[in-house]
């Protein structure tokens, strides 16, 4: 028998507000609240009213000192708006996002988002508003069926038709949203539900004993010293390593874990897209972004290497176009990854787990610091800093015109890797990807796998109500910044500080380089020369204090530092080079090797653009 | 190559349509489905087979898996093979 002292069970913390009766809207703001929600963001309607009023009436109540409402509601132009506003929110502060929509095209406005949000697991909850349980599947007025929609694009969608289940299904909805690998999940609360008197229980969850049950699997699974000698075997073979770091590494918290990792084992780190910031930018073995539009060095390391660790990163289609041709001296690839079904999906591993990265991380650093492993790399980081010599980013720095590329290192000067940065979607995203230091994780917030124009302005709208006293710049497109535009109002409606820049090339630029490259120069609807739109204008109706165009070279360094110096919104208008392209490029089908680093940054070999190639792919 | 997969899935709105649809959503054929009562009212079995490569097979056993709904994938053929 153990003699342990005798334990006093400790006093369970009852919820105070356990066994009021309240309404189901009413339970929806409280879970918000226990679950440290501080500002949602939504648009109102018929089927979410009585929720909406839940939250007016819990604000009132529950005031700060100061006199700021503890869960302040922000309303966008458009529901999708309030969608990336959460999901800048989320990725910017890494807490869960949460936007509250009515029913019908509330919802189904919705639905970008919450797919953006699944392609790049992002953490969200949404509440949508939906018709009476009477009225589902009568063609009511705001009807649509969002459990069937949004089963499709999200992590899961919960159709909530008892209302004794609501308390724990809005609960349960958090914890699978941040748990595993995140993503969004829907809740549909039919209006009748909103407005049922319900026993508050003030804790709880569903079961979901078969995702609880897998989940914990992963989250238990640790490395063993077999599996730790495995790994160190293979990487002690290597005279060439490098790390591939994906957004898992920002979603898993790992990137001090990495970072200790690379201290004690000296291998390069090249990131995705979404991995900027995973990996200090600045740093020597940093080799920045890989793929279709990733710094010529960093591609040609995964060109040279003889030994991948994954982390986090799914070898997509921007990465390894051609999988069988993705780091083609590879010896060893190995893996690590939350979710089971990315090991192996795209490219074959020789070594994996699935488990928490952090984690998986420090253990092989634990092991390897007490197995004395060395690797001997001195030649292997000559060749990467040769190589971010020879094939640095480079562009036409004597052009009359205004380059972008001179734009953003103008704006990088000042903000030294440290501002939050979003974009929308294009060439200007990839510039932005390409040129900005990134020194922490959850400053760099992109739409990187569902690739959705107009993501950039909600965004960083999300971005500053998680931190507000930060510089959150968007950098934005003409043609992307078009399609969210109602949203300049918003920025001024809550007098946020935001600063959003358009590099305005008049059109769709990534589509005209593609038409250039596969099209013979058919610019089919991606020219915008007749448009009439004076974006100045357009900000300064929106009520920007500080909105101005530049469209000289010898105006950028001061106006750049005029906005971004500025107290207060500011917009800020780059009238650039239309015929400013973004490279390196990797063609679709193509491999590293045949890479094209345009005019201004050294190949390595002889690159071709092939006219026939698939178009396919865009 | 022809496959079965068992499926016990959660008694929940929408949770036949997401089984569905994931397997149209990635591009598998379904050929026969089963959907049967258990012992337990709140599970279903579903039972469904699809033509695929044996690595396809794999892929989509660990995407059925990520369904919240979704309580238990089997695919009996390798069960028995292993």
């Amino acid at each position: 028998m153990n003699a342990s002292p005798l334990k006093i069970a400790p006093e369970i913390e009852q919820h105070p507000r356990a066994g009021q009766s309240i309404s189901g809207a009413e339970v929806i703001v409280q879970v918000f609240a226990d679950e440290g929600v501080k500002v949602l963001f939504g648009y109102s309607g018929g089927a979410i009213l009585p929720v909406y009023d839940a939250v007016f009436r819990y604000n009132a109540a529950n005031l700060h000192d100061n006199g700021d409402e503890p869960m302040p509601l922000i309303v966008p132009a458009n529901e999708q708006g309030a969608g990336f506003m959460a999901a800048g929110y989320a990725r910017a502060s890494g807490k869960v996002g949460v936007a509250v929509v009515t029913s019908g095209p509330g919802a189904t406005n919705m639905v970008t988002p919450v797919r953006d949000s699944m392609a790049d697991s992002i953490p969200l909850v949404v509440i949508c508003g939906q018709v009476g349980t009477a009225a589902i599947g009568s063609d009511a007025f705001q009807e649509a069926p969002i459990s069937n929609i949004m089963g499709a694009c999200a992590k899961h969608v919960f159709l909530v038709t008892d209302a004794t289940q609501l308390e724990a299904t809005v609960r349960t909805a958090f914890t699978l949203a941040r748990s595993g690998r995140p993503g969004p999940v829907v809740v549909d609360v039919p209006k009748d539900v909103q407005n049922t008197a319900l026993n508050f229980h003030g804790t709880g969850e569903l079961a979901l004993t078969g995702y609880r049950a897998r989940l914990s699997a992963v989250e238990q699974s640790a490395l063993s010293d077999a599996d730790c000698a495995t790994f160190f075997a293979a990487l002690m073979q290597a005279q060439r390593p490098l790390i591939y770091a994906g957004g898992g590494v920002i979603a898993a918290g790992a990137a001090t874990a990495l970072r200790a990792f690379v201290d004690t084992f000296g291998l390069p780190v090249t990131t995705t897209l979404m991995g900027l910031g995973a990996f200090d930018t600045t740093d020597p073995l940093a080799l920045h972004m890989l793929g279709m539009h990733g710094t010529a060095y960093a591609n040609y390391a995964v060109e040279d290497c003889d030994f991948v660790l994954a982390l986090g990163a799914r070898f997509d289609d921007r990465v390894a176009g051609v999988p069988a041709k993705f780091a083609p001296r590879a010896k060893s690839i190995a893996q690590i990854d939350i979710d089971p079904a990315e090991i192996g999906k795209v490219k074959p591993t020789h070594w994996h787990h699935v488990g928490p990265l952090a984690r998986a991380l420090e253990r092989l650093t634990a092991y390897g610091r007490a197995h004395g492993m060395r690797l001997q790399l001195t030649a292997w980081h000559a060749h990467v800093a040769e190589l971010k010599r020879v094939h640095a980013m480079n562009y036409d720095r004597a052009s009359a015109l205004i380059q972008p590329y001179a734009v953003l290192e103008a704006i990088n000067r000042h903000t030294q890797g440290r501002a939050i940065v979003s974009t929308g979607v294009g060439q200007h995203q990839m510039w932005a990807a390409q040129y900005f230091d990134f020194r922490a994780p959850r400053h760099w917030l992109t739409s990187g796998s569902m690739g959705t124009m107009g993501f950039g302005l909600p965004a960083a709208i999300g971005a500053q109500f998680a931190h507000p006293d930060k510089l959150v710049i968007d950098i934005d497109g003409d043609a992307s910044i078009r399609m969210n535009i109602g949203e300049l109002e918003t920025v001024t409606t809550y007098n946020l500080p935001v600063k959003v820049v358009v590099l305005n090339n008049v059109g769709d630029g990534m589509v005209r380089q593609w038409q250039k490259l596969y099209f013979k120069g058919r610019f089919a609807a991606s020219d915008k020369s007749l448009h009439k739109k004076d974006f100045v204008l357009a900000a300064q109706a929106d009520g920007f204090a500080w909105a101005q165009r530049l469209e000289c070279t010898e105006e950028l360094e001061a106006t750049i530092a005029a906005f971004l110096a500025f107290d207060g919104p500011a917009f800020l208008e780059v009238m650039i080079d239309p015929d400013a392209g973004v490279y390196p490029m990797v063609g679709p089908g193509a491999s590293y090797a045949q890479m094209i680093t345009g005019d201004f940054i050294p190949s390595r070999e002889a690159s071709v653009v092939r006219e026939t190639s698939p178009s396919h792919m865009f | 190559m022809n496959h079965t997969l068992s499926i016990l899935l959660q008694n929940e709105a929408g949770a036949l349509v997401r089984v569905a649809g994931l397997f149209a959503a990635r591009g598998y054929n379904i050929d026969t489905l089963t959907v049967t009562a258990t012992h337990d009212p709140a599970v279903s079995r579903l039972t469904l087979s699809l033509q695929c490569d044996d690595a396809g097979v794999a892929q989509i056993l660990q995407q059925t898996r990520k369904l919240v709904d979704v309580l238990q994938v089997a695919h009996p053929a390798t069960a028995l093979a292993a």
